[in-house]
């Protein structure tokens, strides 16, 4: 089966998540919010790493993911799970930071935990399944 | 291959892991500029404030025809980014040649230690020494709700604001103070506060209007002179 147009998919969608969120980042506007609690998440300590938004930094990540279902082979599967796990992972360090630290919820970072859990599976169903030289 | 591709996906979850271990030590939600330490690591507190009048909690000449109302919580990072890239060309551009005053709103958005901290400011207030502590505050911001904000900091950005930090922390719960914060919050309330910092131009014979601008000096300025034309 190939996965790589559902991964594109789902990675395009992530991106334009990250993307609304980088651009609330830079222009410094309040984000559409039904949860209320958007605002202070994205102006808390946690939404940048090093200086740099998490927004943009998952944006890069979901184009990477993008740019590995262009290419087939085990290499690009292996380096889309390697991109999905961490995506996940590091999206379940910002759930809990929404959950204790921050003591707010930001509908659009639950969206991309959705949207890279997708992305995680379906890279590493690729991986496992991608036709390969062994 | 079935054995080949699951080592693969150990390997991938390994990896994954490292990264996310390293990215979340490089500093997610770390704070890398400031510390909580009593000592200040800025020193022109007293330039940039001297000359200026202030009274309670407002910065400028009380004829200055338009008012910036700022709404700020001492635990907000943006706040500090505010105060530390745009204040300084705010006071110097508008606030001394009297074209505009500035009113701090303290709001509590972040959690129970934001409420330390404001109280402390709404003192200092009665000192007329309200924005050197808001400033003095942000340089020992520490990270949200680690409770940076302690009675010694307090004690720390008052000596580095030329304030009497013990009749600060004496004042903090006094009556005044907590009807000073509780109009804050009403006043928040009442505009539908989005977050902080937010910032509210009233200009004479206008109604007031939201400015959304950027943190920077030359950002800000430029849409805060849109603002008042």
């Amino acid at each position: 089966m190939n996965l790589r147009p559902a991964i594109a998919a789902a990675a395009v969608a992530g991106g334009a998540i990250a993307a609304y969120l980088t651009y609330v980042h830079y222009a410094h506007v309040a984000p559409v919010c039904t949860t209320g609690g958007c605002e202070k998440v994205q102006r808390s300590s946690y939404a940048e790493l090093g200086g740099v938004p998490v927004a943009l930094l998952g944006l890069l990540a979901y184009i990477a993911v993008l740019a590995t279902t262009a290419v087939r082979g085990v290499a690009a599967a292996f380096a889309g799970a390697v991109l999905g796990l961490v995506g996940v992972a590091f999206s379940g360090y910002l759930l809990w930071a929404q959950l204790e630290p921050i003591g707010a919820i930001c509908q659009w970072c639950l969206g991309n935990d959705v949207v890279i859990s997708v992305v995680a599976v379906l890279c590493v169903a690729r991986m496992l399944t991608e036709p390969g030289p062994e | 291959m079935r054995r080949n591709r699951l080592l693969l996906l150990a390997a991938a979850v390994a990896a994954a892991v490292i990264v996310v271990v390293a990215l979340i030590a490089v500093g997610a939600g770390k704070d890398s500029k400031h510390t909580v330490t009593g000592a200040s690591p800025r020193s022109t507190h007293a330039q940039l404030f001297t000359g200026v009048p202030q009274r309670g909690a407002t910065l400028g000449s009380p004829a200055a025809p338009a008012t910036l109302t700022v709404f700020e919580d001492p635990q907000c990072p943006f706040c500090r980014e505010w105060n530390e890239n745009a204040l300084a060309s705010v006071i110097g551009d508008f606030v001394r040649p009297g074209k505009l005053k500035l009113a701090y709103r303290g709001v509590n958005i972040i959690g129970p230690n934001s409420e330390q901290g404001l109280r402390a400011i709404y003192a200092a207030a009665q000192q007329n020494k309200l924005w050197n502590v808001v400033e003095a505050l942000y340089d020992r911001q520490g990270a949200e709700n680690s409770g940076w904000i302690t009675n010694r900091v307090i004690r720390a950005a008052a000596a580095a604001a030329g304030a009497n930090g013990d009749a600060i922390l004496a004042a903090s719960w006094s009556p005044s103070v907590t009807a000073q914060l509780r109009a804050a919050a009403r006043e928040a309330s009442a505009i539908g506060l989005p977050g902080t910092p937010t910032f509210i131009v009233q200009r004479p014979l206008s109604k007031p209007q939201q400015l959304n601008a950027p943190l920077d000096a030359s950002g800000f300025e430029s849409a805060l002179a849109a603002a008042l034309q």
